[in-house]
Order: C-alpha cells, then structure tokens, then sequence
C-alpha cells in the first residue's frame, strides 16, 4: 500500500521534472501566459500603498477582462476622491480611455500613459499587465531552476525587444514549477539593465475555479523605498461578460 | 437686500426637495450620497497691493439607480465668497485703454463674486441597449483639446485650471450607438422658443488608433457690448446673436506621442466669421515626468495687441469669449516628487502679444479623501499684453475634502 503510495506521488514528480528539463524559456512564458490571461475574469482588489514616510493610501477597484486579457475594465470604488473613475483598455492596452466622473470626460491616452504611476502607487498601468507582453516585447531565456519564496521555480530572464517601447530593459522572473505562477519578478532599468528597480512578490496562492492564483501581490519600489500592495478581494474566472462591457458607453456607467 | 431674500428662499428650497428626495430614495437604500467641501484663496498683487478672494464650496451629490436601465443624479452647490468679492476690469488695463472709457461708465465695468445657492445638475438618464437618454440638467463635455476646445460652444475652461468641473446647462441628450465603431448623439437645449434653443448633432467614430468627431451646432451666443449700458437692464447691452458651428476633432497615437486636434468655424448672424483650431501632443517619460503641450489658434482674438478694446478685455474676463489674442500656445510640465506629492509648471505664450504667464503648481495628497492643489502665477507681459504684468501676480491654494 506504501509503495502504492510513493508510486502514485513519485512518478508524477519524476514526469513534472523530465517534462520540466525539456521546456525552453519560451514554452515556460508561454505558460505563464496562458495561466495569467484567462479567457474572462471579474474580481475585486485592495491596493494600499505605503510611502517613504509610512503614510498609507487605499484603492478599491472592480475589474473586468475578457478574451485572455486583450479587453480591460477598471472601475475604482474607493475612496470618494476617485469613484467611478474608469479606465478602458483594449487590443492589449494598445487603446486606452479614461473616465473622469467629475468632468463627465472621456479622454482616450497614448500608450504612454502606460508608464504612469496607477493612483501614485508603484504599479504602473503597463505593470498591472497588458495582455501578452511577456511574449510580445520580450525574448525569454531559461536560467538554472531555482527555489524562491519557498517554491521551486524556474528561472527566466526576459530580454527587451529592440522595438519594443516597454519601460523596463529586462526582468528576471521566478516561475513556480508546480503551477507556472510567475511568484517573483524583477524588474531593470530602462537604460541600464543592471540596476534593478522594482521587485513584484506574489503570495496566498490558492484555485479558484480552476485556476492557481496569487490572491496577494506586493511590488517594491527599490529606487523610492516605497511599496504597493494588491490583495484580491473578490475574483471569478470564466464567466460569459458581454462584449458591450468594454466599450466607452460602458465605461461611463 | 431682496436678492439676498431670494437667494435664502431658493436655496432652502433646493435642499428642502433635495432633502426630501434622498430621504425618499435612502428609504428605499439605493441612493449614493457623496461630494466635496473646497475652500480656497485666491491672491493677487495688484499695483502695490494685496487683494484676496476666499471660497467656500459645498457640493452635495446624490446618485440612485432607479432600476437597471434608469439612473437619477443630482448635485447642488453651495458657494460662499469673502474678501475682495468685486474687481474692477480696468484695474487691470493699460492706462490708455482706460482713458477710452467714459468717467462714469467706469463703475460698472466690475465682475462680482456673491454667494450662491444652486442645482448644477439634476438629470435621468434611460440606458437601453439602442440607446441612451439623458434629460435634465447635465454637463456636456464636447472636443479633445486639453484646455481649449473649439467645438464646446457650452462651456469655456479656466486657462490655469483646465480640469476644473464644468456648470449643469439643460439639455434632452440622445446617444445611439451604430455598431461598435460609431456614436450618433443628438442634443437639444431648450430656450423661449425652438429658433433660440440650442441644437447639436455629433458623429463619433473610430480608426485604427484614432478616435474623430463630427460636430454641428446652432446656438445663442451671449455676448454683450460692454461700450453701451441698457438702463432697462441695468446692465451692459445685451448683443447675443446666432451662431451656427460645424466642426471635427479627434484624438489618438502618432511615433508614440498622445495627439489630438480640433476645429470649429464659426458663421454668426451679424458679427464676423471665425475659426478656432486646437492641436496638441503629450508624452510620458520612462521617469514619470509628463508632459503635454496645445496650441490654440482663435481668429475673434485679435494678432495685435494694440488692437484689443474694451469688449475684447470684457469678453474675455467674463467668459463670453475663449481668448483675446489670436495664437497661444500652453505647456504643461508634471513629475511625481514623490507618492504623494506632484509639482509642475505651466506655461502660457501668446504669440500675438509675446506675453507670457509662468504658473508652477503642487499637488499634494494629505489623506485618501483630502488634497491640496496649489498654484502662483507670474504675468511677464509688457503692459496691456494679455499676460502683461499689469494683469497682477499671484496664486491660489485650494484645499478639497471628499465624502
């Protein structure tokens, strides 16, 4: 029965790690990829930021995504300063429209915007992810596997495209081999790919309906000394969202 | 003494039936009720002196969703003014435009500040999958220019605080949506009489990353001439005349850059025709510092300076009209000094007169719900410039509590 036992756990260990040898950089960010960028999802999120002086700020938002990713809706709760406040973000955040509740405005931004800090916090809307961006703007390499935050995890470094205009030269990143979960990640300098700048950790892992997610994301801010964090409240996978969900009359709503 | 009376009886009305509408919809535990308090100082340094103009400002919203498809939404304001609440146009002009003005016409060229009361917007709006009408008094934000929007015939925004919240203007809106590229929306204003309403039709479409408009509108215009005085009135004679607009706009991504343009010519009943035109770009350094820029082109401003009269200055301070100089250019740089804190500087050039208007601004978060917005501004213009240093230093502190 004990042998039983041990067959039944460590074959499939022995499988996962032979299987696990084999896979390229590219197959493991391709993995990633289509763990994070679920067909849909809706959820609610905390994010609390904490300053250099430890004064902290709060934002509840509601969020929405469709087709893996490429359709973005976000909509803060709190505080009052900004309620109702929505951003748009299609074709992989490649379009993107702001709503302003207090000018009843909508303003369509550049791409650029991407770069900005979401509310002051140390996510940057291109940070909260735009769809397939690993794959698009990066070449991934495989580094030697390596245990992080108490995970074993394969270890990728992913390289800037030439014409890729994404803020950071480079990331390193740890994925967790057991459900690609990308549990830590690095980021570099734009101009100088040995400086690293910020640091996302990802934590409380758990599946929900179906799919392994870190319910807790904390990015550090290595050059401020300041850090952001995001806790799901809420979150559901692959319920039907109507395409009018992400349109600018919707966005108004 | 009676306008007071009035004022006193029509606010506590509007927040008696206000009062009474969201105690009515609280009941039923589907109204949001949130706003601000603002208070603010605004200072000047003007021919040796230091006048200060402070504001008080409560606006209560209330927001119910009715049933799935109809949404009520109401705000009301309550504003209160102190210190130097009533400021002499010419004060501010060049001795020789002053010396136009008969002695005494002189007094009555003043813009007040009084304390009022009043509904800026109170509206329905039906949210059906062909379309969406909204009734009642709403703001109407119209074209893509940062702070000049020729194809807004409503509302006319402060050149050193562009973001700043639009008035309520009554209005029956339709928006249809034709397919999922194309916005058709209508709008009808109502005055006295079909000919005086104000009436708008607008296309919106879209284009790889590029969003446009198509505008046309007939309107009233206001305007007044400030050279003669209607006793019946008591107040400058009124000259409103016809204006009709047909315009585009639009927005998007050109090498990276935030792009947008805007136009509008203008035939109007009596006075001459016009034009305004809007172009711009913006960009986010991978430093956080972001930075927009707009150039405005208004051929009712006039290319010399020597040129503006008594209702141009009057026009323009009062509002009626959206410059006074035909080419000006606006530059806004921003940075993130910290998590809480944004310091920037905006610039305002008019090519026309070559004055200029330096305005650096913080912006500073004292909590989730407090903050602090602050500008001065300096005027290096020659005298009579429309950003001359006749035109007074200064700045305004503003501090905003949400609930």
């Amino acid at each position: 029965m004990k042998q039983l036992l041990h067959a039944f756990i460590i074959f499939p260990l022995l499988v996962l790690a032979s299987y696990g040898q084999e896979l390229t950089g590219k197959d493991i960010i391709q993995k990633v990829n289509d763990t994070i960028n679920v067909e849909t999802s809706h959820g609610t999120a905390k994010m609390t930021i904490v300053t250099t002086s430890g004064s902290k700020r709060t934002f509840v938002q509601e969020s929405w995504s469709k087709d893996k990713g490429e359709k973005n809706l976000v909509r803060y709760l709190e505080p009052q300063r900004v309620k109702d406040q929505a951003i748009l973000m299609l074709n992989n955040a490649d379009d993107i429209w702001m709503f302003f509740p207090r000018t009843q405005r909508v303003r369509k931004l550049a791409t650029h915007a991407k770069k900005q800090k979401m509310q002051g916090s140390d996510f940057s809307y291109e940070d909260m992810g735009s769809g397939d961006a690993f794959i698009k703007d990066y070449v991934s390499k495989r580094l030697e596997d390596e245990e992080n935050e108490g995970y074993d995890c394969f270890k990728l470094e992913l390289t800037r495209k030439r014409e890729s205009d994404m803020s950071y030269s480079r990331l390193i990143i740890w994925v967790i081999k057991a459900n690609f979960v990308p549990v830590t990640i690095d980021y570099y300098d734009e101009n100088d790919p040995s400086r690293k700048v910020k640091r996302l950790v990802q934590s409380d892992i758990q599946v929900v309906d179906g799919i392994p997610t870190a319910m807790k994301a904390v990015m550090f801010n290595l050059k401020d000394n300041t850090q952001t964090e995001l806790e799901m409240l809420e979150v559901e996978f692959n319920i039907p969202l109507d395409d009018s969900l992400f349109t600018e009359r919707a966005l108004k709503k | 003494m009676k306008k007071r009376a009035i004022i006193f009886t029509r606010s506590v009305f509007i927040l008696g039936v206000l009062g009474l509408m969201a105690l009515s919809l609280m009941a039923q535990e589907k109204v949001e009720l949130f706003g601000y308090y603002e208070s603010q100082i605004l200072g000047t340094q003007l021919k040796g002196d230091f006048y200060q103009l402070f504001t008080n400002k409560l606006r209560v919203d209330l927001k119910s969703e009715l049933s799935e498809n109809i949404t009520f939404a109401a705000n009301f304001d309550y504003i209160n003014y102190l210190g130097k609440t009533e400021w002499n146009v010419l004060d501010f002009l060049s001795e020789e435009l002053v010396s136009t003005v008969p002695e005494e016409m002189r007094p009555f060229y003043v813009i007040a500040f009084s304390n009022d009361t009043f509904l800026d917007n109170a509206y329905i709006k039906l949210s059906f999958k062909p379309f969406d009408l909204t009734v009642g008094k709403q703001q109407i934000s119209l074209g893509t220019g940062y702070v000049w929007n020729p194809t807004d015939v409503f509302n006319i925004k402060d050149v050193l605080d562009p973001t700043y919240e639009q008035p309520g203007h009554t209005a029956l809106r339709l928006d249809i949506p034709l397919g999922s590229l194309y916005t058709l929306t209508t709008l009808y204003s109502p005055e006295e009489t079909w000919e005086k309403s104000t009436k708008l039709i607008q296309l919106k479409g879209n284009i790889s990353h590029f969003d446009y408009y198509v505008i046309a509108v007939e309107r009233i215009w206001p305007f007044h001439d400030y050279t003669e005085f209607d006793p019946a009135n008591m107040n400058f004679l009124d000259v409103s005349e016809k204006r009709k607009m047909l315009g585009g706009s639009t927005v998007g991504e050109l090498l990276g850059l935030g792009v947008w343009a805007e136009y509008a010519y203008n035939w109007m009943a009596k006075s001459d025709d016009f034009y305004e035109l809007v172009v711009g770009a913006d960009y986010t350094f991978d430093f956080q510092t972001y930075v927009t820029m707009e150039y405005y082109r208004n051929t009712l401003g006039k290319s010399d300076y020597k040129d503006y009269d008594i209702n141009d200055w009057m026009r323009f301070l009062s509002a009626e009209q959206k410059a006074i100089c035909r080419d000006q250019a606006y530059v806004f740089v921003q940075h993130p000094a910290t998590d809480l804190l944004d310091v920037g500087l905006q610039t305002v050039y008019c090519f026309s007169d070559g004055s200029l208007a330096l305005v650096p601004t913080l912006g500073y978060s004292l909590s989730d719900n407090v903050v602090i917005y602050a500008y001065l501004n300096f005027n290096l213009g020659k005298e009579g410039t429309v950003y001359g240093k006749n035109m007074g230093n200064g700045g305004l502190l503003r501090l905003r509590a949400y609930f």
